[in-house]
């Protein structure tokens, strides 16, 4: 099979302690845990979040391979800010070595950061996101807000990113072969020759998502209204413990100005 | 009496009159006054060529959409009127592809959906599931991620997930038309057990599957948005031809013991005298020579070992093998879409280019059709579409366009083809806009991957006729399959592979030991199964693949 190098937090099962997390207990952790990221300003802070890190992936049992390649778009994007940052601190002070070191800090910052981030979906189940998410968006049904259709919509775009990559792939294969150039000339020129995979891509999703509609349909779903679940979600004590050390954690990361 | 009976007993479900049209004011009709019943506990084909209107009948058989004239009932009720609840618990609806069908990561929480719309209480969810991975021999599989499915597997899950509904009817659209012949045999074996359970089964095909027709009690075939016909089994195939529709070859000859008072198969063993075939030997030059080539993914698993093979100019090679044996990945080097990591391929002699300008020569030269090319359509009209592949060579003015002449006159399509949109034909239509899209850069070597895979009988004969018809000009044909009966019925020769090696590579009669010896027999073409069978009461019976040269020999 062609080889997909983009899954994207494409969920692996693993049936680790950290999959067996309460959705809601998961997603508020991570929110709480890239906070504390995000503001680090000191070496001992990022090596901090690092071992955290560390330790939230071997406890998920997933190979790092896996979380490297899903956090992968994202290095693309942090090798891009240590280039940026590095030219900006020449151009403003001069000093090389110095940018060079605040650059990478800062690059190594956004690749733990996403990391943390794809830990979520690689631990949880689409179906199981949803409905974290569905039982955290319930109170907004009061102001008419959809919960259980948009939380749903969210689960179906998770599960069917990894199909549409592949298809992606084959198109880009297919056009190639009848002698598309979609790796030459300016931006424009790129864009343009990106047409002829982007409209067939266009195509497939509306198809696939007519006929996803039409199967969920003949099996009995219309919208959320007296859905029950085969597992329903169970707040138990370790999801409590879970959040209250990741915030005292990050408290005291706080406290400690790290 | 018998009227209060029927009163209290009415079929379980009733099509009456129903007629349907996609556009306003009766245009495009897509169905035409249809009514018949299907009784509990029944197994109904309909069957009908692309385009006749039964996937449409399928949408609102299920409710799924309203007809525009008459009305179609269950147990007695109209849908319309039905709570959706009671609808959904009584028909269930299985489609073409799996991935569509799908809406978890994880098995067991894709089969709980239904049961989970249904409202029902954990306990009784999770006994519905076991119950229905049970029914479609899935239960192995029960921790499953749905991605670590084959093909066929994933959609034995759908069905599953349709069964968990606890439904008493399965309307099947096409259910096997995207999976290989095993996946598709224990689809089959699946639907027979069901059946014997009392289960109604309405089937929606292009074409009877031979493993199915003693399932079936009644068939019928729709046309043009009509019911043309309807009746039994047996009657249907006294009347397949003049329907439009081809007998399978085991069922030709079954018949042909009946009238003869011969036992089927054994008594056939001393009747067959073999004709000795005409070999032509010819000389050949390699239009492709491979040399051990190998290639992986990634450290672990090698997608293509050791690869020897070549590709005679002029010739029609078939390359066979099972999914995930190296066939897609062997092609897509052809022309320079995967890099060569290991061993050589000599292109007319000469190295094959990897990178720059030479590479688009290659692409030119080396024509490649991917499965279900139609997919890749992008352009508004069949002209630009034709015109992409020769632009890209760098054809222009008339030179560009008689190649879009020759592309669509290759695939037999009229010029009217030219202004209208890739989008608004026919899947079949679809089909031959693409590979014409390929062939109008006027390749030497053409490439195609599954090109019948989900065609009907016609369409399927079309495209074999193109094929042949460019070996003739002198073009070199390369198809990739699964499908035994093509290769070993078209193809000059075969090049075997299995676990990402080649097992051999020669004409269809030389190799076709290693073939049935790499190949499961619900693969083979149905002669070749019944002189297999034939052989061992007999071992010096030939082993013949085609019906005609079968019947030459029993004269």
């Amino acid at each position: 099979m062609p080889a997909m190098n983009m899954n994207l937090g494409q969920y692996v099962p693993t049936g680790s302690i950290i999959h067996r997390l309460d959705p809601r207990a998961k997603l508020f952790s991570m929110l709480i845990l890239i906070s504390a990221v995000f503001p680090s300003k000191t070496y001992t802070g990022v090596v901090i979040c690092f071992g955290v890190l560390m330790m939230i992936v071997s406890l998920s049992k997933i190979s790092w391979r896996s979380v490297i390649r899903s956090a992968k778009p994202v290095l693309f994007l942090a090798v891009f800010t240590m280039i940026f940052h590095v030219a900006a601190g020449i151009f403003r002070d001069g000093d090389i070595l110095q940018s060079v070191i605040s650059g990478a800090f800062m690059a190594v910052r956004l690749v733990i950061l996403m990391m943390f981030a794809v830990m979520l979906p690689l631990t949880t189940s689409p179906l199981e996101l949803a409905d974290g998410l569905d039982a955290i968006f319930r109170p907004l049904e009061r102001f008419r807000f959809p919960a259980n259709e948009v939380s749903m919509m969210i689960a179906m775009a998770l599960r069917f990113i990894p199909l549409l990559m592949e298809e992606t792939d084959k198109i880009m294969r297919a056009q190639l072969s009848r002698g598309a150039r979609l790796d030459q000339g300016n931006i424009f020129q790129r864009v343009k020759a990106f047409m002829p995979v982007l409209i067939p891509l266009i195509v497939i999703i509306f198809r696939r998502a007519d006929e996803i509609a039409v199967a969920m349909e003949a099996r009995g779903y219309d919208g959320g209204k007296g859905r029950t679940r085969r597992k329903p979600l169970a707040w138990r004590l370790r999801d409590s413990l879970v959040v209250l050390m990741s915030v005292t954690g990050v408290g005291i990361f706080f406290a400690l100005g790290l | 009496m018998l009227k209060e009976k029927s009163r209290n007993n009415p079929p379980l479900i009733e099509v009456c009159s129903v007629s349907f049209s996609y556009g306003k004011n009766n245009t495009g009709r897509a169905l035409n006054r249809v009514s018949f019943f299907v009784t509990r506990g029944e197994r109904v084909a309909i069957l009908g060529h692309n385009g006749s209107g039964k996937s449409t009948l399928a949408k609102i058989m299920g409710g799924i959409i309203d007809p525009s004239e008459g009305y179609c009932m269950v147990n007695g009720k109209k849908i319309q009127e039905m709570d959706f609840r009671e609808l959904r618990g009584t028909i269930g609806m299985l489609f073409q592809d799996p991935e569509n069908q799908i809406v978890a990561a994880m098995l067991e929480d894709d089969v709980a959906f239904a049961p989970e719309n249904q409202g029902l209480t954990p306990d009784e969810i999770q006994l519905r599931v076991d119950m229905a991975l049970s029914q479609t021999d899935m239960l192995k599989k029960k921790d499953s991620a749905v991605s670590a499915l084959s093909g066929g597997e994933k959609q034995r899950a759908a069905l599953a997930g349709v069964l968990a509904a606890n439904v008493e009817c399965l309307i099947l659209d096409e259910p096997t038309a995207m999976l290989d012949p095993s996946g598709r045999r224990k689809i089959e074996k699946v639907l027979r057990l069901l059946h014997a359970e009392g289960m109604t089964i309405i089937q929606i095909t292009h074409q009877l599957e031979s493993e199915s027709f003693s399932d079936i009690q009644k068939v019928i075939v729709l046309s043009k948005g009509g019911v043309k016909w309807k009746g039994t089994v047996n009657e249907f195939w006294d009347n397949a031809e003049i329907l439009g529709f081809s007998v399978p070859d085991s069922l030709k000859i079954q018949r042909y013991c009946d009238v003869k008072g011969i036992i089927f198969p054994e008594g056939l063993a001393n009747l067959v005298h073999r004709q000795q075939k005409e070999e032509s030997s010819s000389t050949y030059h390699d239009k492709f020579l491979v040399d051990g080539l190998s290639f992986r993914y990634d450290e672990k698993s090698y997608a293509l070992r050791d690869i020897h093979a070549d590709i005679h100019a002029g010739e029609w090679l078939s390359i066979i093998g099972r999914s995930g044996s190296g066939k897609s990945t062997l092609v897509q080097h052809l022309n320079a879409l995967y890099k060569i990591q290991e061993g050589k391929i000599y292109f007319d002699g000469l190295p094959l280019p990897q990178k720059g300008a030479e590479v688009h020569t290659l692409r030119q030269r080396t024509g490649l059709v991917f499965q279900n090319p139609e997919d890749q359509l992008f352009s508004a009209t069949v002209k630009e579409e034709l015109e992409f592949a020769p632009k890209n060579a760098g054809f222009k003015g008339d030179e560009l366009d008689s190649a879009v002449i020759y592309g669509l006159e290759c695939a037999g399509l009229s010029r009217d083809f030219l202004m209208r949109s890739p989008l608004a034909l026919s899947g079949g239509e679809r089909r031959l806009v693409a590979i014409a899209s390929v062939l109008s850069a006027k390749p030497e070597v053409i490439v195609l991957d599954e090109p019948l895979a989900g065609l009907d009988a016609s369409y399927q004969r079309k495209i074999l006729g193109m094929l042949a018809r460019l070996r003739d000009e002198g073009r070199t044909v390369v198809t990739v399959t699964h499908d035994l009966d093509m290769a070993l019925h078209c193809s000059d020769r075969i090049l075997l592979l299995r676990d990402s090696r080649v097992i051999n590579e020669g004409k269809p009669d030389e190799i076709i030991r290693d073939i049935m010896d790499a190949t499961k027999p619900e693969a083979w073409p149905e002669v070749l199964r019944i002189s297999d069978e034939i052989r061992k009461v007999n071992p010096d019976f030939p082993l013949i693949y085609d019906y005609e040269e079968f019947s030459r020999c029993l004269q």
